[in-house]
């Protein structure tokens, strides 16, 4: 016998409650009669104590039975009648590292799992299941049980976030699909209700957790060299902690400091004049729930200038850019975009030109062609007032907009989302978007030639949001599950992962998707080597408080065409529907009314 | 206008009964009950020598003729009754209420009463219980119901009862021995009901005794469970457990104790009888009493 609500059976912990009304001694009512003459039989209880001997009439042992059975009811008991087909979805999500004891939620999610396979007979087959990165079965043929027992222990959990998965849509998609006599989900999620053939097993506890849940390695400035780090911690937790921050740069550390870090809030933290390291480390020294978000990686900024590659039919305007300190520009002709080397740029500008896909690199789009994959463009305006513009953001400090007037402009009317930077009343004018870490800015106005104090509000435009690039540059903002993007090249490429495996790249390939653990991946390309840094980049995970409930509700007859279950519970209703009507009768009403005297006077 | 139960037909029934005295009394005055005394009743009583002076309207002379000695014939001579009615007016009385139980007990005595009004005899009414209220005086006449019933009324039964001592508080001034009449619950102690009639006894009065008990007392209806009982009259409490077999218990004891009054009765020669006030008044007074033997 199972039960699909097993939480209900705590209620059998509040049985004994049930004898507190036995215990506790009613005061005694006060009845005057004429004579106690015949009445010579003392009161044997003690009188000032407010509890007395127990009683136990037999109405208190079919209360007992009710009560019992009403708690047995709510638990839902339900015969198993012995399955022969079983799906068992892991949930892999990282939140399933959560420490639980001395064990995972995987491994005890695991343990779980070989519990339902030995259940099963030995005709009996089973499939196993992964959530992220998606909702896949691990091996395409059917399993016997020891079978999936010995690759139950081989699943790993990544440091994803959880899937963005309708569990009762989709399972019950498996049930009907793959004619499953029943559907486990092993996950940390608490679910909320049962089916017969679907059913959620959740492991671990909520409990509370530290994060490291930003860090980022920047140039201090476009023009300056030193690298500055900027690092976020959260708690998680209904208290106040301080929380060592350590700083590593590749081996060595760096630097390290003590934040208090209030209960379900987030402290900053700056380090400043860092030395140049191939990467960083930050690292929190908590034992708390989850080690994976404990640390976080970053990369320094490809280069200490702003190297930007320049893509205009009309080079001699972009070529003012050269004036500004700390900038270095290449420049092509549109057509020859797609045979250059990208590689090392920290922007590329296309100024009137696009690229027929969104660049790996960062880029600025300004008056790009209709054909642009970021925005179209709608007709021109000449002389257009800023009406809005988005304040406090980088690219608008400093601005003053009352003398910014372009000689013309195409407002933009946004193909993905994005955000509207400034506006005009004909639409906006400037929109950023940000895909998969790397920054885009479309822009409806000309900026170029750089002119410096010449025009005043443009030039210190341009300078916002060449240094919004460049703080913006790097892979430090990189999350697990995002591809890795880099420039497709014949020659043969490898990635060393964080685990140190060496995946040879396919000749031509120009990303990598499958960054399912958080630290550095190592590309390399003959001499060429460049770090990434993948972090798990999602606060949800990082909460261990109170997971979201996962909704099951009662699937239709037509859904789940096979019942592995028998359930019992509506008898044990109807049997608990029963005794109440019994104890109706059998429990004796006080008799007050028919006691024909006026009542008692109080003492 | 006589409050209920004192309706004319009721007082009509009432007038066609008398009392009955197994003693005889010197009366005061002529009427119709013995007395120890010789007199001018129709009832023969002796023969006494011939003195002179005697009547020679009461000389036999057949006795004469046959032994020519001179007799004249005695006569019983016939008395007025002096009764007392003695009525428990203690707090006891007013359980449940005065109207369910020391009501009742009026009305016997008023009705007890008023037989004795009707055949033109005396009749003192007392409350027992509560020594502020003075006994009432002789009554004769039928009219003086109303004062009867006023006195009976006009009690409030409280405070406790030691029964001897308050009958000995108005024997004293008892002069003329008659009949006594005891009305109460008779829910004390044999010890003290025992000193109480014995004492009636002792005056050489002719006792009868009512024991008035209510529904409730007869057959309590307390609900199960723990109760803290309160003597109606001594304010003592005790804790309780009722249930059907303290019920049970207390019915035996209550039968106890009635027994032991109506045998206690029965060996000193009064009248005992028992009335439960949820009967009828009427049935009571003309059915019980006279078979019991307190009417002619």
């Amino acid at each position: 016998m199972e039960f699909l609500n097993p939480t209900a059976l705590y209620g059998f912990l509040a049985l004994p409650l049930l004898l507190i009304p036995y215990l506790i001694r009613r005061k005694p009512q006060r009845v005057i009669f004429s004579s106690l003459l015949l009445f010579s039989v003392p009161e044997k209880r003690a009188g000032g104590r407010p509890w007395g001997r127990l009683r136990l009439p037999p109405i208190f042992f079919l209360q007992l039975l009710l009560l019992t059975l009403v708690i047995a009811a709510l638990a839902e008991p339900v015969f198993s009648v012995r399955t022969s087909r079983i799906a068992i979805v892991f949930d892999n999500s990282a939140s399933m590292q959560a420490l639980f004891g001395q064990q995972t939620r995987f491994a005890l999610a695991q343990e779980k799992a070989r519990g339902l396979l030995s259940d099963l007979g030995p005709a009996a087959t089973a499939d196993l299941y992964l959530t992220v990165p998606r909702l896949e079965k691990v091996r395409a043929a059917s399993l016997g049980p020891v079978e999936a027992a010995g690759i139950v222990g081989t699943l790993t959990p990544y440091d994803l976030p959880d899937a963005p998965i309708d569990y009762q849509v989709v399972l019950s998609q498996m049930v009907r699909e793959q004619k499953y006599d029943r559907v486990y989900l092993i996950t940390d999620h608490p679910a909320v209700g049962q089916t017969d053939a679907l059913r959620v097993l959740t492991v671990g506890q909520p409990r509370d957790n530290f994060a490291v849940s930003a860090f980022n390695i920047s140039h201090s400035s476009l023009v300056g060299s030193r690298l500055e780090g900027t690092a976020e911690i959260a708690n998680f937790s209904a208290k106040d902690e301080r929380i060592k921050v350590v700083l590593r740069g590749g081996s060595a550390v760096l630097s390290s400091r003590d934040l208090v870090v209030e209960a379900g809030k987030t402290a900053a933290a700056i380090f400043s004049g860092l030395p140049n390291h191939p990467y960083y480390e930050l690292e929190i020294d908590n034992r708390d729930g989850l080690p994976v978000d404990n640390r976080r990686f970053a990369v320094p900024p490809a280069g200490q200038n702003l190297r930007i590659l320049g893509i205009s039919p009309r080079p001699q305007a972009l070529n003012s850019l050269r004036a500004i300190p700390g900038v270095s520009l290449d420049l092509i002709a549109p057509q020859e975009y797609d045979k250059a080397d990208r590689s090392g740029y920290s922007l590329e500008i296309f100024h009137y030109s696009t690229p027929a896909v969104p660049p790996a690199n960062p880029a600025l789009f300004v008056l790009p062609p209709d054909n642009n994959p970021l925005a179209e463009l709608a007709k021109p305006v000449s002389r257009p007032i800023v009406s809005s513009w988005r304040e406090p953001h980088p690219i608008t400090r400093y601005v003053n907009f009352a003398l910014f007037r372009p000689a013309f402009s195409r407002p933009l009317k946004p193909r993905l989302s994005g955000e509207a930077i400034i506006e005009s009343p004909s639409g906006p004018l400037a929109l950023a978007t940000e895909r998969q870490g790397v920054r885009y800015l479309v822009l409806g106005f000309e900026i170029f030639p750089y002119l410096g104090r010449e025009n005043l509000p443009v030039s210190v435009f341009t300078l916002n949001l060449l240094d919004w690039f460049f703080h913006g540059s790097g892979a430090e903002r990189r999350a697990t599950g995002a591809p890795l993007i880099f420039s497709a090249a014949p020659q043969e490429s490898f990635l060393l992962t964080p685990r140190g495996d060496k995946i040879a790249l396919d000749r031509g390939a120009n990303s990598f998707p499958a960054t399912y653990f958080q630290g550095l991946y190592q590309f390399q390309r003959g001499s060429h080597r460049e770090l990434f840094a993948v972090n798990l980049d999602h606060k949800n995970e990082s909460d261990l408080r109170q997971p979201t409930p996962i909704a099951i509700r009662e699937a239709s007859s037509a859904a789940v065409n096979v019942s592995a279950l028998f359930s019992i519970w509506p008898y044990l209703l109807l049997i608990s529907l029963v005794l109440l009507f019994v104890e109706w009768f059998v429990n004796p009403r006080p008799i007050r009314s028919a006691f024909g005297l006026r009542s008692p006077p109080a003492t | 206008m006589l409050p209920e139960p004192f309706t004319s037909e009721y007082l009509s029934q009432l007038e066609t009964l008398r009392l009955r005295t197994r003693k005889e009394f010197l009366g005061s005055q002529t009427g119709s009950y013995s007395s120890p005394r010789r007199g001018t009743s129709l009832e023969f009583a002796d023969y006494r020598r011939y003195s002179p002076g005697d009547d020679l309207r009461y000389l036999d002379w057949g006795i004469y003729a046959r032994t020519d000695r001179l007799y004249v014939k005695l006569f019983r001579e016939e008395v007025d009754l002096f009764a007392y009615i003695f009525v428990d007016a203690s707090a006891s009385m007013a359980f449940p209420s005065p109207r369910e139980k020391f009501l009742p007990a009026s009305h016997i005595a008023a009705s007890l009463a008023y037989v004795v009004l009707a055949n033109h005899d005396h009749v003192k009414l007392h409350l027992l219980g509560n020594s502020n209220h003075a006994p009432s005086p002789f009554y004769r006449g039928r009219r003086r119901i109303t004062d009867c019933i006023h006195f009976m009324t006009s009690a409030n039964p409280e405070g406790p009862l030691e029964l001897a001592p308050a009958l000995a508080e108005y024997l004293r001034m008892l002069r003329r021995p008659g009949k006594a009449i005891l009305i109460s619950d008779f829910l004390m102690p044999p010890s003290s009901y025992q000193q109480g009639l014995n004492l009636l006894r002792g005056f050489n009065l002719d006792i009868a005794v009512i024991q008035v008990l209510t529904r409730q007392e007869v057959d309590p209806p307390f609900p199960n469970g723990g109760l803290r009982l309160v003597d109606s009259e001594t304010n003592a409490e005790i804790g309780f457990q009722w249930d059907a077999a303290a019920q049970q218990d207390y019915k035996s004891r209550l039968a106890q104790h009635n027994s032991e009054i109506r045998s206690f009765c029965h060996q000193s020669g009064i009248h005992y009888s028992l009335y439960v006030t949820d009967r009828e008044l009427d049935d009571f007074v003309f059915a019980t009493l006279p078979a019991i033997g307190l009417f002619k």
